[in-house]
């Protein structure tokens, strides 16, 4: 277990709700509810945080979550316990799965790859536990290709990274690099927030 | 492209008081004793300080993240930049500091969303490799 990620997103659990469930949370809900739209047969999410994406679910799936801070899924619970299908939530490391090989038809994610440490490493996990030819759709914010956003979050990510995100990923090569194919890159707002569907091949 | 009114709203509001206020405080700051380089790059660095502490204090809970956090320091940076440079060459009262900033912050708002408008939707994969 990465400790050092865990208590980040500890620290962050009781205030998370409010830095961004009015702000981001609101604006990236059409393009989040859209991806969710896709969602069918049994599912992995991660991470879940405090759980603000589940009432952005369709209803009646199977939806096992995951999240690396035990106190971002306490505030998670109450969410958890209300949606109607079945849910379980675990405290698990991306990298570091509990899960058996091929055991989900779909994997979503959320604002996961920016923070996880190690991202290649990460997919390859997510790739183990996918099923052959099932689909990663993934809402993620990167780094920019455009001068000067680029500039501009090279130089915030040693700050936001303190307390949360980096702002300079670059996941979609990410994603290729653990040995999905791409299919689909939506741009969301401008070429940083984006939706990102990657399948694993036979 | 967003364009629900409220944040719509928010973002235009955001880049005129980040800019505003970058304006007014390098004019505060810089004056002519300043090398105009020197005072170029401090105040470019300084409005980017500037513009993402009003953005995280202010803007970050009601409005967004990259939406808001972006075009603000890039508003930030110009308006440093362009506020510095000139008080470095002459005398700048705070009131032109603040409506220049202002200004440059609508139109860092509007080129945002010219750009947001060609850029937003699919992403051709064969052209960009990873549009990234």
């Amino acid at each position: 277990m990465d400790t050092a990620t865990r208590d980040k997103w500890d620290k962050t659990s009781k205030r998370y709700d409010l830095m961004v469930s009015k702000g981001a949370e609101k604006r990236w809900e059409p393009s989040k509810r859209d991806l969710y739209s896709h969602m069918k047969g049994k599912i992995l999410f991660l991470a879940l945080g405090t759980g603000l994406d589940i009432a952005l679910f369709p209803v009646g799936l199977d939806i096992t979550c995951i999240d690396i801070s035990p106190k971002m899924l306490e505030q998670a619970q109450p969410r958890v316990a209300a949606y109607d299908g079945t849910m379980v939530a675990h405290c698990m490391d991306v990298h570091d799965m509990e899960f058996d090989d091929n055991s989900f038809d779909q994997i979503y994610t959320a604002c996961t790859f920016c923070s996880v440490p190690d991202p290649i490493n990460g997919l390859k996990s997510l790739a183990r536990v996918l099923k052959p030819g099932g689909v990663m759709r993934m809402f993620e914010h990167t780094g920019s290709t455009l001068f000067p956003f680029n500039l501009m979050m090279n130089i915030m990510t040693p700050l936001s990274s303190i307390s949360g995100p980096e702002m300079n990923r670059k996941t979609v090569d990410n994603v290729r690099a653990a040995g999905f194919k791409v299919t689909e890159v939506d741009n969301v707002f401008l070429d940083v927030v984006k939706t990102i569907t990657a399948n694993l091949p036979k | 492209m967003e364009k629900r009114f409220y944040f719509v709203f928010g973002d235009l509001l955001s880049n005129l008081v980040a800019g505003g206020l970058v304006g007014l405080i390098c004019a505060a700051v810089f004056s002519s004793s300043w090398n105009m380089i020197i005072a170029m790059v401090v105040g470019m660095a300084l409005g980017m300080l500037i513009a993402l502490i009003v953005t995280v204090a202010l803007f970050l809970m009601l409005f967004g993240a990259m939406e808001i956090m972006i075009p603000n320091m890039l508003t930030g940076m110009v308006v440093g930049m362009i506020i510095s440079m000139a008080a470095s060459m002459h005398e700048v009262p705070l009131l032109t500091g603040l409506q220049d900033g202002a200004m440059v912050g609508f139109i860092v708002f509007i080129i945002i969303y010219c750009l947001q408008s060609r850029m937003s939707g699919k992403v051709n994969l064969t052209e960009t490799g990873s549009g990234e």
